[in-house]
């Protein structure tokens, strides 16, 4: 007497491979959001490009506006290093409109750090970096404006 | 007689300034990672921070959105108004004193071990917190530490993450300022 076949089942073969292939793509794209990191921000093009002093008064001037307008977005600014501030083992630069003392302060990326601390207060820069926006200080009776991830650009 | 009265007070000036520090390149670490997830941490390097040696007030404001994040994925999340809700509440910011300003001599080199108490405001919320400091005196120069934990229930966060058990409940704060 001729073996009966084993019954073939179909849809487990394509569950299998949906499942797995679901699988692949869901690790994929968990894998890709936890390693996500942001650009270096020296090669990142600039949402706007300004001098030092024109942005502190324009967040000096209306910070609603200036806040809507900046936050978030990549910004070159040039201007005359006001002071070099140490801060844990790495350095802010400051432009700082001497007839207010409103000022704007740039902390580094970690990749342009080196080059930051090279910068001497009273040397013309550009520096790029992303707006973290600005408001008015209570403690120091100025307005601020802050940035993150920067780039020492010249 | 008019220049007398003009240097003392230029003196009395100088002397009040003298007492009262300012940084603006404090430095805030936010840190709450859990067991399943690394990212949740940011630096602040913009804080500004002041202290008074004479009253042992102490004070610093910090902008939430200089919370520098490697991940920009948990940095959105961190400012959307699910979690910390930056747009509308876009400061952090802390006064107090320090509660046993007797033992501490800002004019004399050494480490002092104090007690901070004050108001720290986030989200919106302000809850009274009491945690151990260090001053380091070395010279004109007045190094700050202290680290504590908040309760993110306290301060009425919230969202998917911290119920996920993807953010810590009780992050810890890292404050570093240096006076000079």
């Amino acid at each position: 007497m001729k073996p009966t076949p084993a019954k073939r089942k179909p849809w487990l073969k394509r569950i299998l491979i949906v499942g797995g292939l679901a699988f692949l793509v869901g690790a994929a794209v968990v894998y890709y959001l936890f390693t996500l990191k942001f650009d270096d921000t020296a090669s990142t093009k600039a949402d706007f490009t300004v001098n030092a002093l024109d942005l502190i008064a324009e967040f000096a001037k209306n910070d609603t506006a200036a806040n809507a307008k900046y936050t978030e977005k990549i910004i070159t600014v040039s201007g005359r290093v006001s002071e070099v501030e140490a801060v844990d083992s790495t350095v802010n630069l400051k432009f700082t409109d001497t007839t207010t003392g409103n000022y704007a302060i740039f902390a580094f990326q970690e990749q342009h750090i080196a080059a930051a601390k090279t910068v001497k207060q009273g040397d013309s820069v550009s520096v790029r970096g992303s707006c973290s926006g600005g408001s008015f200080s209570s403690i120091l009776g100025t307005t601020f404006v802050t940035f993150k991830r920067c780039a020492l650009i010249k | 007689m008019k220049k007398n009265l003009v240097f003392a007070l230029m003196l009395l000036a100088g002397t009040t300034f003298a007492q009262k520090k300012v940084t603006t390149s404090g430095s805030i670490s936010f840190d709450a990672t859990t067991p399943i997830d690394a990212l949740p941490k940011a630096d602040n390097k913009t804080v500004i921070a002041s202290l008074d040696t004479k009253t042992g007030a102490v004070a610093f404001e910090a902008i939430m959105k200089n919370f520098a994040f490697t991940n920009p994925k948990i940095q959105q999340h961190f400012n959307a108004p699910n979690w910390l809700d930056s747009e509308k509440y876009p400061k952090a910011t802390f006064t107090g004193s320090i509660v046993n300003l007797k033992g501490v001599n800002f004019k004399k080199d050494g480490t002092y071990n104090v007690d901070v108490e004050g108001d720290l405001t986030m989200h919106g919320e302000t809850k009274k917190i009491t945690t151990p400091a260090k001053f380091v005196v070395a010279g004109a120069t007045i190094t700050g530490t202290t680290d504590f934990t908040v309760k993110l229930d306290d301060f009425k966060i919230d969202g998917p993450a911290v119920g996920a058990g993807k953010v810590a409940k009780d992050p810890k704060i890292t404050v570093l300022v240096e006076f000079k």
